[in-house]
């Protein structure tokens, strides 16, 4: 039998980066580490399914 | 929640959306969900992507503030890129899937065209953001500026600050210009050059942010390159480990979003945050010539907008798959300390121009707490009797 694997976000960065001169990475969210990118993670990936629908 | 557009890439695909604003990188299976067909770069191995997500157009090197430290040494007749090579470099960008463009300079402002080339950048798909000094800007051009998608203002301090670290006594103009364009967009925020005079004053920056009701603070670290190459302002080793938890202070205090520029990825490292969480948040050191690319006014495209050699922008396209080879490949030849790292393959060895600017583009960056740890354990050199 084989299971079927749902697709998964890998990464996100949000906004953009206005600075022309190197890239700016938001680390708001690195604060509340692994589990809340995991999270994020899986909430980004149902609601873009969710689009898909 | 808004897809705006996607791009194949060797894992999967990055996907666009328009709300809110941000870049998904997506596995291959996810592509299949989302309806986009199979890629041929699915089958290739792992590398560069293959475009970059953002690029830097440095329009010019033509400015009229003279701040003291400037890394692009711009002047009142700097070089600029005309409307018609600007607008050919988008539709090359496009052509390649480049979601972001950063406009700056130099004072972008100053150019004639500067708003035909954000309207094109609009018309081919790609968001132009802006970085600006603020000077001169009135509430007609403010009104204009909402074709841009974030626009930063630069402000290195509060007041005295700002006259210290940039030489003249701009900062009435640029906190007119932040309210006067969050009057007309919520996308607005500051730019601040964090460099060893003006670190105690950051806080300072922060209430700014808070009072003004702006969307973010962006903190640059301080590079030795152009006017600054003159100036003694890199952090010193304690400034560098008090950075990354200046900023969760920040964050937490004046509950005020704050982006760190790649160049500070040793600072972030050194405290050893989540690996997994820095990974997915796209928290990482040089990504120049890989996710960043630049283009200069003189045209040829560079890794970054610190770097200066480097190819003909118009053939940005067909140059890109072999182009930044030393750079890319520094995780595979990085030399100690980096080579042992937990964090090497999120950091890449900080940041590329500053490490050239100390001698070699390859070196560790030498304003890295764990590099300069290790220098100072290494024995002295024996000397010949």
């Amino acid at each position: 039998m084989k299971l079927f694997r749902r697709g998964r976000v890998l990464q996100a960065t949000f906004g953009c980066n206005p600075n022309s001169s190197s890239l700016g990475v938001d680390v708001t969210f690195l604060l509340f580490g692994s589990i809340c990118a995991s999270m994020i993670a899986l909430f980004l990936g149902a609601l873009l399914r969710g689009e898909q629908k | 929640m808004k897809v705006a557009r996607a791009r194949a890439e060797q894992f999967g695909g990055i996907v666009e959306l328009s709300r809110p604003r941000a870049l998904l990188h997506v596995d291959r299976q996810m592509m299949r969900e989302l309806g986009y067909p199979e890629s041929p770069l699915w089958q290739q191995p792992e590398g560069p992507l293959s475009a970059p997500t953002e690029v830097h157009l440095v329009l010019s090197r033509r400015c009229a503030a003279g701040c003291r430290g400037c890394y692009v040494d711009a002047t009142p007749q700097g070089a600029a890129l005309s409307r018609e090579e600007a607008c050919r470099i988008l539709d090359e960008l496009a052509a390649m899937g480049v979601f972001h463009v950063a406009l700056g300079g130099g004072e972008a402002l100053e150019l004639d065209h500067l708003f035909a080339v954000a309207e094109h950048a609009r018309a081919v798909g790609i968001t132009p953001n802006l970085t600006t000094s603020g000077l001169g800007l009135d509430e007609r051009t403010a009104e204009r500026c909402k074709v841009f998608g974030q626009i930063n203002v630069s402000v290195d301090g509060v007041g005295d600050a700002y006259r210290a670290a940039r030489g003249f006594d701009g900062f009435p103009h640029a906190e007119r210009a932040l309210r006067l364009l969050r009057a007309v967009k919520r996308e607005v925020g500051i730019n601040c050059v964090v460099s060893r005079s003006s670190f105690e004053g950051i806080g300072e920056v922060a209430r700014l942010v808070r009072r003004l009701n702006l969307n973010e603070l962006e903190l640059l670290r301080f590079k030795p390159v152009g006017r600054g190459a003159r100036l003694d302002e890199e952090l010193t080793p304690e400034q560098a480990k008090r950075l990354w938890p200046m900023a969760r202070r920040l964050v937490f205090r004046h509950r005020i979003r704050v982006k760190l520029d790649c160049s500070f990825a040793p600072m972030v490292f050194w405290h050893k945050p989540s690996a997994r969480a820095a990974a997915f948040f796209g928290v990482q050191g040089c990504v120049a010539g890989d996710v960043l690319a630049a283009v200069q006014p003189e045209g040829q495209f560079t890794g970054c907008s610190f770097l200066s050699s480097g190819e003909d922008s118009f053939r940005l396209r067909e140059k890109w798959p072999t182009a930044f080879a030393a750079i890319r490949g520094y995780v595979r030849t990085a030399p100690e300390p980096c080579a042992s790292c937990e964090y090497l393959h999120l950091c890449r060895g900080g940041c590329r121009a500053v490490s050239r600017a100390h001698g070699a583009l390859l070196d560790p960056d030498p304003g890295c707490p764990r590099v300069q740890e290790h220098r100072a354990r290494r024995p002295l050199p024996v000397l010949a009797q």
